[in-house]
């Protein structure tokens, strides 16, 4: 290895003659830990923002179709502007999840393993979602009425939403993106029960408070990563000083 | 510490293998990216990345994005398992098992 994209960068002398030296073990230790946990909430940081924007699209999104029947006679929106309204915060929290996810993983190329299961996972989505389309349109042929077809979408798009997340969470590991997905799932089978117009607010309280939850816990862990890196790396600063 | 490897025992390379590991066998890093998430000169970055390569503990592969050269970097087999058994070796002198 000659060279690097270092853009003719000098070696920093004072940096690599600290770095080459080890400190005691149990310093070495709490470096490394310390910096894997660097890593890990510096790719993980953009996880916070895309569970509470889905949070706030699923929240207001189903509230605004919950309301266009679910307060009347006194209250109502009318039916067009909740379907834009929800069909826009689901765009800008697609967008939202796109543009984060690309970003947190710049500069990281997949194995060829792991680039096709990411491609397969990716289509699934829009083969599910044409699918459910598909179905629904063959449903309306075959009897289903317009309030049945209130009932089947919305449980049909979230229960599938559950599936993934819980296969999403299989793939890559992520106990949480499971607890998500099963979360989903049973929110999904439960607003049917409710009937139209509840099964709406079922949908944006349960599918609010999944979202939401999980944007908060995974505030709270990134906090506690770099609680965790600051404190061991202040201790490492402390033996590296009573070293010297 | 002569149980310790050398190679790694030196805190900017301890520091780049932890980073590395993180990463599934087989994902590679750029080495902008992992200049970034180590906060390292350039410089630095590449003398130490010059030892571990020449240890065989990364892969090193040169690439283009569009007419750029990137540098692609990943542990090797040899440096998974040399890191490994770094870790199990600190942890035995340290009388822990997590």
């Amino acid at each position: 290895m000659t060279n690097h994209d270092t853009g003719g960068a000098a070696p920093a002398d004072h940096d690599i003659d600290h770095d080459d030296e080890p400190l005691a073990p149990e310093q070495m230790l709490a470096l490394l830990n310390d910096q894997q946990r660097s890593v890990q909430g510096q790719m993980g940081g953009f996880v916070p923002i895309i569970m509470l924007t889905w949070g706030v699209a699923w929240l207001v999104g189903f509230g605004c179709l919950w309301l266009i029947d679910g307060l009347q006679p006194e209250f109502g929106i009318p039916l067009g502007l909740a379907i834009a309204v929800f069909c826009v915060l689901i765009a800008v929290a697609i967008g939202v999840s796109t543009f984060l996810g690309v970003r947190s993983s710049r500069g990281i190329r997949a194995s060829s393993g792991s680039s096709f299961t990411g491609a397969v996972y990716g289509m699934t989505w829009w083969v599910g979602c044409l699918a459910i389309a598909g179905f629904g349109g063959a449903l309306a042929v075959n009897g289903m009425d317009r309030e049945l077809a209130n009932i089947f979408y919305p449980t049909a798009y979230v229960l599938f939403s559950g599936v993934m997340f819980i296969v999403a969470g299989a793939i890559w590991r992520a106990v949480p993106s499971v607890v998500l997905g099963g979360w989903t799932v049973l929110i999904a089978v439960i607003a049917p029960y409710f009937g139209y117009p509840t099964h709406y607010l079922v949908l944006a309280i349960g599918g609010g408070i999944g979202f939401l939850g999980l944007g908060i816990a995974s505030i709270i862990h990134l906090r506690s990563l770099r609680a965790k890196t600051s404190g061991t790396a202040s201790a490492t600063a402390s033996g590296a000083q009573s070293r010297g | 510490m002569a149980d310790l490897d050398p190679v790694i025992h030196a805190q900017a390379r301890l520091r780049i293998t932890a980073a590395l590991a993180t990463r599934e066998p087989g994902e590679s890093i750029a080495f902008p990216r992992l200049q970034e998430l180590l906060d390292m000169t350039a410089g630095n970055l590449s003398t130490h990345l010059r030892k571990l390569e020449d240890a065989g503990y990364i892969d090193v592969e040169k690439s283009h994005k569009g007419r750029t050269p990137v540098t692609y970097l990943s542990l090797s087999k040899t440096g998974r398992r040399a890191f490994e058994d770094y870790m199990e070796t600190l942890r035995s002198v340290l009388g822990t098992t997590s």
